[in-house]
């Protein structure tokens, strides 16, 4: 017999932990979504619901659309940023990057307050843009404030992936490449690109994940005004408006999206490399 | 001028542009929170009377130690899974270690704090688990959502350090599994413990979305109460975000420490906080 080696029992911790509140909760969602909130019989009905109102698709389709853009947003800023980063001095550059992570461990409520106090209709910015450029304020509480809001956690997110992807770009194997005759085209489809895709679509999977479940900041900024799918989840599973199995069903529905969506992306990944995905 | 010199001028500009864009909106709050009247562009006044509200008012007072008392065991509960956890998985060479990683890696992503939060809603409100609106809830499930930060430094901590080497070293001079982890393992994987504490210390202390569904009546983070007070107190909220703010600052800055300190010790942070 195999001797019992004393790794596993460091694991019974964090195995005892992961049961009772990760996957005990899980099941119990999972559970929930196929009964009825009163009776507590097997029903269908809220994964029904989900399907023919209005109420449930409308606020999912708002989420895949501001995701999206916010995800779009976060991309590019970051992409750019990461590159500049990455063409700085090592030393200017860690003070650029420590600087960036600071957001991710910022309250979404904070994070709220900030952009009041910058953006809201009294907001510094606001008065600046107002009195000496005489554009219209801008209005915190649309779509656009939101964005504009979340950016500030998504760009730097991404500038932290795109830094240390850029950095991994080996500069020889480029210039081999032109030394062998490659055209500048096939240098980025078969060099730059499939070095890049990795590490990009790890940053946008992390992004676009974030925002597909977001909502304090747009809670705390523009209540359910714009309903975003996580803000039904919200009020259906607190007090306001509590369904909870009606709550369970739309969590599993997100959990499927959020899953389609980055199974999506790995796939987009596996075809831009070399020898397309075989 | 010569091109270099305009080159590295807009390099100069673009540098501070870049940082100011995540400086100001950290740095206009707290001026915020000093002034006596902000109605224009430049704010009027230095005053300490929005904290002094928040330190003579109970509620506030005791919602800051609620969240500290939070914070603290949130940490000390991750630690006491992550770390003998870390070291079993950094041993555990094969598919079970990789699995392990990659897993907790996605976990944050496709678990987000919203389903969490209803999960934890429904899933402690009977026995045998029910702890509805009980602090301790509160203090497991900041613990489930800033273990993988944990897991992640502290397993980069025993990944740099060669543990096996060392151990066996140690086991060949005499010491015993508790004497190898007090006096060789857990000195040297001290600084990824201190940084993902850190970490999920920041997580805690600003967790907003899973708390507000499963608090109870009895008690209140300070998020809660920012997000009561961002309706119809700004005052009182500038004064909460202050301190939030520098609660996230200092973290970060002992992190920055930290890593400087292990030197090019990159930390483990991304994953979506949100």
């Amino acid at each position: 017999m195999r001797r019992f080696s004393h790794e596993w029992f460091f694991l019974i911790p964090i195995t005892v932990f992961l049961g009772l509140f990760v996957f005990y909760p899980l099941t119990r969602i999972v559970f929930r979504s196929f009964t009825d909130n009163l009776t507590g019989h097997f029903t269908l009905q809220n994964y029904v619901n989900f399907f023919t109102q209005a109420r449930y698709l409308g606020p999912l389709r708002n989420t895949l659309w501001f995701a999206g853009v916010c995800t779009l947003v976060g991309a590019v800023g970051g992409t750019f940023v990461g590159l500049l980063a990455s063409r700085m001095s090592p030393k200017v550059r860690s003070i650029l990057l420590s600087f960036y992570s600071l957001p991710m461990t910022l309250s979404s409520l904070v994070v709220a307050f900030a952009f009041i106090v910058l953006l809201g209709r009294s907001g510094v910015f606001n008065i600046i843009l107002n009195r000496y450029f005489g554009l219209p304020r801008f209005d915190l509480y649309s779509w656009e404030g939101l964005i504009v809001t979340y950016s500030f956690y998504n760009i730097p997110l991404m500038t932290l992936t795109m830094a240390s992807v850029f950095l991994n770009l080996d500069r020889s194997l480029i210039e081999a490449a032109r030394n062998l005759g490659a055209k500048a085209w096939q240098v980025w489809i078969y060099i730059i690109i499939p070095v890049l895709a990795p590490g990009f679509v790890a940053g946008i999977s992390i992004v676009l994940a974030g925002m597909l479940a977001a909502f304090g900041t747009a809670l705390a900024l523009t209540g359910m005004a714009k309903p975003l799918f996580a803000l039904q989840i919200y009020s259906h599973a607190s007090e306001g408006n509590y369904d909870i199995s009606q709550a369970s069903a739309l969590a599993v529905v997100l959990i499927v999206v959020i899953v389609g969506s980055l199974v999506a992306l790995n796939w987009i990944e596996r075809q831009l490399r070399p020898g397309g995905g075989q | 001028m010569r091109r270099d010199t305009v080159v590295a001028l807009i390099q100069r500009v673009m540098l501070v542009l870049l940082i100011l864009y995540v400086v100001i909106p950290l740095l206009v709050p707290l001026l915020f929170s000093f002034s006596t009247l902000w109605m224009d562009i430049v704010p009027k006044g230095f005053t300490v009377r929005w904290y002094q509200r928040i330190f003579a008012r109970p509620i506030y007072y005791q919602g800051l130690i609620t969240s500290l008392i939070v914070a603290f065991s949130a940490v000390a509960v991750d630690v006491f899974i992550c770390v003998p956890a870390a070291y079993a998985i950094n041993r555990l060479r094969g598919p079970v270690g990789g699995f392990v990683q990659a897993a907790f890696k996605i976990f944050p992503l496709i678990f987000p704090p919203i389903v969490i939060g209803t999960g934890f809603v429904q899933a402690f409100n009977r026995p045998p688990f029910a702890w509805s609106g009980s602090l301790m809830l509160a203090v497991f499930a900041h613990a489930t959502l800033g273990f993988p930060f944990m897991f992640r430094n502290v397993l980069a901590a025993f990944q740099t350090i060669d543990e096996r080497t060392l151990s066996e070293a140690a086991a060949s001079l005499g010491a015993n599994l508790w004497q190898r982890f007090r006096y060789i393992l857990i000195p040297n994987v001290i600084p990824g413990i201190l940084a993902g504490s850190l970490l999920v210390f920041a997580i805690s202390m600003g967790e907003f979305e899973v708390t507000t569904l499963i608090a109870g009546f009895g008690w209140k983070t300070m998020p809660l109460l920012l997000y009561r007070s961002l309706i119809d107190d700004i005052r009182t909220a500038s004064a909460i975000s202050g301190i939030l703010l520098t609660t996230s600052i200092l973290a970060f800055l002992g992190m920055s420490f930290i890593s400087g300190r292990v030197g090019g010790g990159k930390l483990r942070m991304a994953g979506a906080r949100e």
